[in-house]
């Protein structure tokens, strides 16, 4: 979508607020290797809380891309639930994939930005639209 | 904005503070017509955002290579004042240090050429590269801390390289005053196993043939001599550590820019006072991330050292292969300059900016003193690559900066859709460069076409005074990731 010169932004779509951050997650593994060719060999949970939904993904984005890479895993699956608690919306589940390999790498992404950064309810659910600085 | 800008010189365009009302100081762009028509009006914003920041020093600068950035737009320059200014994580961006380590070699192109697809296999093979690559090195917690406080020191101690290599880095490869308790465990676990990684993007490794001499006076302190020659260069940063560095620091600057009352005129413009801890945190973080760097790219050169000695059965030594120099064009530092006529020192937020001190400045090497730093500026991948000197112009006008590379012209995603990596590579090879990637997809990301014309970016610094061109390098054989 939206050309950044530098850098990469996505859209994704949701029924609910889960599918969302799990179609998220996939648009930001798409750029950081070959999604399509990773097999859910190995897991990861993640449990990320937030007061709201907008910054709840900017942290599970985030985290995600802190943990795959401490556990070297490029990423394809995401099962996601979410909860609140007292003030807290949490998001937690677990995030599947196989060990990292360059042959399958697409780039480095260095970090998830707040340009442009969105999460919208539509008639049908959620859109988000995110830039990763690359 | 782009259409009240005011022209000083034929390199040299003002945005005057008078047209906004919160902008603190002008902003100057370095570049020719051409160049100016193709930097985006959302980078021409950003640079007039800095410029509403507390404590900015006149004149913010866009460089020649300039485009839209995270926060300050690449190929951009923002000081504050050392008292009353910010330090700001949003402002030196998430690849601290990121920067360009160079070697000469005595090796001339018809030796090389006839084994330049072998060469580029073996530097492919013995320096990791890709997302996802494995380091041959493994640190341990005490280690690691070592490397974010000695820098390239570390690799030298551990062998690679020897203790003249130091003597021609930025600050000797070791910027003072870093501080690894100041940075996150996430950010030591992604470092840890990266230390000699090449990384991916626009991050790459070549083989390049000196081109054209402009100065052959400089150009023979930096070793070179004549056209044919064969240099090699670096480009990349701090990797993972650097990225988690920036991650954490942007979310405490959110935070602290806040609780100091900071009129933020972008959100991605985080910063803290530079007198607050927050601030004084920061920089001691960003600090130990450029020390990862610099001591990254000396592991890489001596790795590529170890490829030439492999593929030319040589000593290095014997080959010649000194460092030129190794600058970081991704960082804040604390410098002294003339501001209005009185010394004073500043805090210089460079990003996809290169120093360069003039001759004469006791931060320049002695071995070059009588020329200046060297500004080694990385083209893209497929096109030339430049060794230019910093000058005294560059000293009074632009806190001693210059550009830092081609800077893109096109999306990712256009250039992708625009070009095969393939085709791309038979291309190069077809005129006899050797080109090795771990996929091809990278190499449509990263075509020549998609960047600025470097020759164009070259001769706006050196028109304006703020560089001085050496010589001209073009590419024989490259490694990506």
């Amino acid at each position: 979508m939206d050309d950044l010169t530098s850098d990469v932004m996505f859209e994704a779509f949701g029924k609910t607020l889960e599918e969302v951050f799990e179609a998220s997650a996939e648009g930001m593994f798409s750029v950081i290797c070959d999604i399509d060719k990773i097999k859910p060999e190995e897991s990861l949970t993640i449990e990320v809380s937030a007061e709201d939904e907008k910054t709840l993904l900017y942290e599970f984005l985030s985290t995600l891309l802190t943990e795959s890479e401490i556990k070297g895993l490029f990423l394809s699956r995401f099962r996601m639930k979410t909860e609140r608690k007292n003030n807290q919306l949490i998001m937690r589940g677990n995030a599947f994939g196989e060990k990292m390999s360059p042959e399958k790498g697409g780039t480095v992404v260095k970090g998830v930005t707040y340009y442009g950064f969105k999460l919208e309810k539509t008639e049908n659910g959620y859109r988000a639209q995110v830039a990763m600085d690359i | 904005m782009k259409g009240k800008l005011k022209k000083l010189s034929e390199y040299k365009w003002l945005i005057s503070k008078e047209l906004m009302k919160d902008m603190r100081a002008d902003a100057i762009i370095y570049a020719n017509k051409k160049l100016l028509d193709e930097v985006e009006e959302a980078a021409v914003q950003q640079l007039t955002n800095v410029a509403c920041l507390p404590g900015i020093l006149e004149p913010v600068l866009g460089m020649p290579d300039m485009h839209w950035g995270y926060g300050l737009p690449m190929g951009a320059v923002g000081a504050f004042d050392k008292e009353n200014g910010v330090i700001s994580s949003g402002c030196t961006g998430y690849d601290i240090n990121c920067g360009v380590h160079m070697l000469k070699t005595d090796l001339m192109e018809d030796e090389v050429k006839p084994k330049i697809r072998e060469l580029v296999n073996c530097l492919f093979a013995n320096v990791p590269c890709g997302v996802g690559a494995h380091s041959k090195l493994r640190l341990n917690s005490r280690q690691l801390d070592k490397v974010l406080v000695t820098g390239a020191g570390w690799a030298v101690e551990n062998g690679f390289g020897v203790k003249e290599d130091l003597n021609r880095l930025e600050e000797n490869g070791c910027l003072k005053g870093a501080d690894p308790a100041k940075i996150s465990s996430q950010a030591m676990e992604r470092g840890a196993p990266q230390l000699g990684t090449l990384g991916a993007g626009n991050h790459f490794l070549e083989v390049q043939i000196v081109d054209q001499i402009f100065d052959t006076g400089a150009a023979k302190v930096f070793g070179i001599t004549e056209p044919g020659q064969i240099t090699v260069m670096v480009h990349c940063g701090s990797r993972g550590l650097g990225h988690q560095v920036a991650t954490d620091y942007l979310k405490i600057h959110e935070s602290a820019a806040k609780k100091f009352g900071i009129k933020l005129p972008d959100p991605q413009l985080v910063c803290a006072p530079a007198t607050s801890k927050e601030g004084m945190d920061y920089l001691a973080a960003m600090k130990a991330a450029a020390n990862y760097a610099f001591c990254n790219r000396q592991i890489i050169a001596h790795w590529i050292r170890e490829s030439f000695s492999q593929v030319f059965g040589k000593k290095w030594e014997e080959m010649g292969m000194d460092t030129i120099y190794d600058v970081a064009h991704n960082i804040c530092k604390l410098e002294e300059h003339t501001v209005r006529g009185k010394k004073q020192q500043v805090y210089v937020h460079r990003k996809g900016s290169t120093r360069a001190f003039p001759p004469g400045h006791p931060e320049v090497p002695p071995l070059y003193r009588d020329i200046g730093q060297p500004v080694l500026i990385a083209g893209s991948m497929g096109t030339a690559s430049y060794i230019l000197v910093g000058t005294e112009k560059a000293m009074s006008d632009t806190f001693g900066s210059s550009c830092h590379g081609a800077g893109r012209s096109m999306s990712r995603r256009a250039s992708l859709k625009k070009f095969r990596g393939e085709k791309i590579k038979q291309e190069l090879e077809k005129a006899g460069k050797a080109l090795r990637s771990t996929h091809p997809k990278i190499l449509a990301e990263e075509a020549p076409d998609a960047y600025k014309d470097i020759d164009m970016v070259i001769q706006s610094v050196h028109g304006a005074g703020i560089s001085k061109k050496v010589a001209r390098v073009i590419p024989l054989g490259v490694a990506k990731g």
